[in-house]
């Protein structure tokens, strides 16, 4: 008898893939987190005082200014994520279960907010509300809107607009996949609609709980509302206070570390009960046989009225501060309205262009910020996969389990935690010495923002890959492919719609990401975000509303064309996945 | 040397199959325990048995999907599978009809069915009258430009058969390929299956828990239980000759009897006399493991029944509790007392509920059982 050329076992593979995923890990997220947050409790670690360990510095940040940061922020958290779901719940009822009109209009305008990063809508709300802009050209009386805006009000509203669409498209899973026998069979046993309501509604609740548990660690974890809302209305945030620790003079380390711990522990809770929740199902697919969903139908005169507040809404939360932003960019007075009148012009489009003294020209950054969206939208797409494959593994073991908790928590780190932690590990003289010295370059930037992108992108992947069978895969292989071939020809079919969305939202992610790129940003490098910032605040407001509008525009640009060229380069069948099922 | 066989102008080389003391553990659980069989090139083995009895753990583990945890596989003398590792499934040249059908829903009819032939040195035209060929044999010829979702069960499970037999392998896989589908579509496809797999002289191998599906089919029947092979033999054998009384109830019997006491009575023809509590003496086939003075059950087949009007003088009587019409005529349920039952006792005529009727036993569809020995999971 001969012998075949026989691979090796699968648990060397299984080993050694797991061992380089864990690698991969420890130097994007856990040792320069981890290092960080040492300082909080061990300043002499890295030379910051003269304790091994010490609770002092717990203790004094529980006080004062700072325990009003942390205070603040968990309030401010709770009620965005609330109100949030609350929101995305009846958004996605209506568009998912009843017959609204334009339900693909809104759905692609939830994409769009969730493109829109939250110190853009701050600014384009404070082109609207501030006296002499355009509420006041408008004839409206904004100013006791705009004392609400910078405070808590205003910081809840922004917060919770960004944290809608997360919501929204979670609970929309949860909605769709919500077939009508549920609640037929609720109806058919005797339960009036308000009880068949109730039968079906903790059917979702594991999509509600993902949905709360995400909108409160994106709240706690954001820096662009606190950089932008929060510096100015006398309410600090915790995301800010941190940035003040770091960046004040002497900066205050061990502070800034403890309130890292806090806003990453505030989030287990959540997380934890999510995952109890969910118990290792996914809130995607909740039987195979699940009908169609049955529309509510309003009447004529009802559908009129809930399309109507649906678009009032929809204008209140994006088209109104984008109308903010793209206003003001067409001026270059210090306020939209003058007392001679409102003076359109272009001059801000110029400048952009031709940047005054002291100030960065678009055109570099904005080519900067495209070249990190396309490498660190590439690269996460990348890992994110193969962590996603790993998570939705049919063998649960105690490391896939630990997997799925940490990356559930890491996607709660803020980037300004990322990349003070990217500082403080990848400058330690040891690496820069013996090592490799990435200190002020882009390839630290670029690990900084895969980091930052990476938990969240593979926790959205595992769903879509999950729900590819393991036995087209194995048919494939059985049928003579190899394991690249059938990877190549069977699941990245599969997987490419859910690819390329996974892509461009990290690419336009990535474009307006302010934190890390404000930390880590390699100098004559900075990218569009930290450009812009630089803008605001001074006379040349109107020329960072300019910069803002443009790189907004280039973004969907770029969607445009990346959604356009998938339709044009894949084959058919490529893009007709999850059309409906002929029944036997 | 391994037969060889011409289809559709190719040459099909049948592969022989050496499984040699297989066993697979799963996380502490075993699924396979000890397994063995050898089968001959181009022979049709169905592998019958209950859910969790390891069938289609072997059958991945014949295809390479799963590793053995033990023992050796070898196809055509050329060892795929042990200790020292494993060839993978596209080193085995075999193909697979999956439970699930397992059609990628983006490529085409067209597509799934040629995908196979991608390694193959064959011209477009060649790769594409072949495909053409499979799906007029598999009656389907004109859905090839139809995607999987517009397809119904039944057609799906033969876009799957035209692609396991589209590379021309040596061996065949099919895992429960009829369980999804109706109880029309499985006949006409498992007729399909029968037919153009024989037609294409690979040896195939089969699984399912549906014992009249493996009769049909298999030359040969290997019957798994908790991940062991407890009996491998021709359909024949397996009815006629049982190894135990799993094996028996689980190819189909009608009821069993207390024995009140037994005896052999030919031990050349291992038949045995049965006492029944307050009935007749009757005759039986000795079973495997029967012990002097050890409990016994006697295990009937339903073609062992007859049954009739009158109280005759060898005959048990009974009285129908049920009345089944099946076309061809009737099965009944008979109750001989109040705790034994006798199910699917076929008449031409009916009987109806209620009725006292006789019945007549054959010898040769009635097995002597120790009673202790397993029952169905």
């Amino acid at each position: 008898m001969t012998q075949s050329r026989l691979s090796r076992p699968d648990h060397w593979r299984t080993r050694l893939g797991s061992v380089t995923v864990w690698l991969v890990l420890l130097l994007l997220i856990i040792v320069p987190v981890g290092c960080f947050l040492a300082v909080g409790v061990s300043p002499k670690l890295f030379g910051l005082g003269p304790q091994w360990w010490t609770w002092s510095t717990i203790r004094s940040t529980f006080t004062g200014y700072t325990r009003k940061g942390m205070v603040d922020s968990l309030l401010v958290s709770s009620s965005s994520a609330v109100l949030a779901v609350a929101v995305a719940t009846t958004m996605a009822w209506l568009v998912h279960r009843t017959n609204l009109w334009g339900r693909r209009f809104w759905s692609a305008a939830m994409w769009v907010l969730m493109l829109v990063p939250t110190w853009m809508t701050t600014l384009g709300w404070i082109d609207v509300l501030q006296p002499g802009e355009l509420a006041t050209a408008l004839g409206w009386h904004s100013l006791f809107l705009y004392h609400h805006f910078f405070g808590p009000d205003g910081i809840i509203f922004v917060l919770t607009t960004a944290a809608l669409p997360f919501s929204y498209f979670i609970i929309s899973v949860g909605m769709r996949g919500l077939g009508s026998e549920f609640e037929d069979a609720a109806r058919v046993h005797g339960a009036s609609r308000a009880r068949a309501l109730r039968t079906v509604l903790p059917i979702i609740a594991p999509a509600l709980l993902s949905a709360f548990a995400i909108s409160f660690a994106e709240s706690m974890s954001d820096f662009g509302v606190a950089f932008t809302l929060g510096s100015g209305a006398h309410f600090p945030i915790a995301t800010y206070v941190l940035f003040n620790a770091i960046y004040s003079f002497p900066a205050n380390f061990p502070v800034a570390a403890v309130i890292a711990a806090v806003l990453i522990l505030s989030t287990v809770p959540p997380v934890y009960l999510q995952s109890r929740v969910m118990r290792g199902r996914s809130y995607a697919v909740l039987s195979g046989r699940t009908r169609g969903v049955r529309r509510h139908q309003f009447t004529p005169w009802a559908r009129a009225g809930v399309t109507a507040g649906v678009a009032v809404f929809m204008f209140l939360v994006l088209g109104l501060p984008l109308t903010g932003a793209v206003t003001s960019s067409f001026t270059n007075t210090a306020s939209f309205l003058t007392p001679t009148g409102v003076h359109w012009t272009l001059d801000s489009y110029r400048q952009i262009f031709n940047a005054p003294p002291a100030f960065t020209a678009l055109g570099g950054p904005l080519l900067t910020s495209n070249e990190l969206g396309l490498l660190v939208a590439s690269g996460t797409v990348v890992i994110a996969l193969v962590l996603a494959k790993r998570l939705a593994s049919r063998t649960s073991g105690a490391a896939q389990r630990i997997m799925d908790s940490f990356l559930l928590g890491s996607v709660a780190i803020p980037g300004i935690v990322l990349g003070i932690g990217y500082i403080f590990f990848y400058d330690q003289r040891f690496i820069t010495q013996h090592v490799v010295d990435l200190y002020e370059t882009l390839p630290l930037l670029i690990m900084g923002l895969i980091a930052s992108a990476t938990p969240g992108q593979a926790r959205l992947l595992t769903g879509p890959v999950a729900q590819i069978q393991s036995s087209l895969s194995e048919a494939a292989r059985v049928h003579g492919a190899s394991r690249w071939r059938a990877w190549r020809t069977t699941s990245l079919p599969l997987l490419s719609r859910a690819i390329v969305w996974a892509w461009l939202l990290t690419f336009t992610k990535t474009i307006s990401e302010l934190a890390i790129a404000q930390i880590l940003y390699q100098p004559g490098h900075e990218p569009v975000s930290v450009t812009i910032e630089t803008y605001l605040g001074t006379i040349f407001a109107t020329i960072g509303s300019a910069a803002t509008v443009l790189t907004l525009v280039e973004m969907l640009g770029v969607i445009v064309i990346v959604l356009t060229l998938f339709r044009l380069v894949t084959p058919r069948g490529w893009r007709r996945i999850g059309e409906s099922v002929v029944p036997s | 040397m391994a037969p060889h066989w011409r289809v559709g102008g190719a040459l099909v080389s049948a592969s022989s199959i050496r499984i040699d003391q297989v066993s697979k553990v799963f996380a502490g659980k075993t699924a396979l325990e000890s397994v063995s069989l050898d089968l001959a090139p181009g022979s049709f083995t169905v592998l019958l048995g209950p859910s969790g009895s390891g069938k289609t753990t072997l059958l991945r583990c014949l295809a390479g999907i799963e590793r053995p945890s033990a023992g050796t596989i070898a196809i055509n003398d050329v060892v795929v599978a042990s200790d020292r590792g494993v060839a993978g499934p596209e080193k085995r040249n075999l193909s697979m009809v999956f439970q699930d059908y397992a059609l990628w829903p983006h490529l085409t009819v067209q597509q799934n069915v040629a995908y196979p032939l991608a390694g193959a040195s064959l011209s477009k035209s060649a790769r594409q009258s072949r495909v053409a060929m499979l799906l007029e044999q598999v009656g389907i010829a004109h859905l090839g430009e139809r995607y999987p979702n517009e397809l119904s069960g039944g057609e799906q499970q033969r876009v799957a058969l035209a692609r396991a037999l589209s590379a021309e392998v040596g061996l065949v896989l099919f895992d429960e390929p009829l369980s999804n589908l109706d109880a029309d579509r499985r006949e006409q496809l498992r007729i399909a299956i029968a037919t153009l797999t024989r037609e294409s002289g690979a040896t195939a191998v089969y699984i399912t828990h549906d014992q009249s599906e493996a009769f049909a089919l298999a030359d040969n029947v290997g019957v798994l239980r908790h991940g062991r092979l407890v009996q491998f033999g021709s359909p024949e054998t397996i009815y006629q000759r049982p190894a135990d009384a799993f094996v028996a109830r689980f190819t189909g019997v009608a009821g069993e009897l207390p024995v009140a006491s037994w005896s052999v009575s030919n031990v050349e023809s291992a038949r045995v006399v049965v006492a029944l509590a307050g009935a007749p003496v009757l005759s039986a086939i000795m079973g495997v493991g029967l012990t002097p003075n050890c409990r016994a059950t006697l295990l009937v087949r339903p073609a062992a029944v007859s049954i009739e009007h009158e109280l005759s003088e060898n005959g048990i009587r009974g009285t129908v509790r049920d009345t089944a019409f099946t076309g061809r005529g009737y099965e009944h349920v008979v109750a001989l007392h109040d705790t034994v039952e006798l199910s699917k006792v076929f008449a031409t005529e009916r009987y109806d509920r209620g009725s006292i009727v006789s019945l007549r036993f054959d010898v040769h569809a009635m097995f002597l059982m120790p009673t202790t020995e397993g029952s169905l999971p």
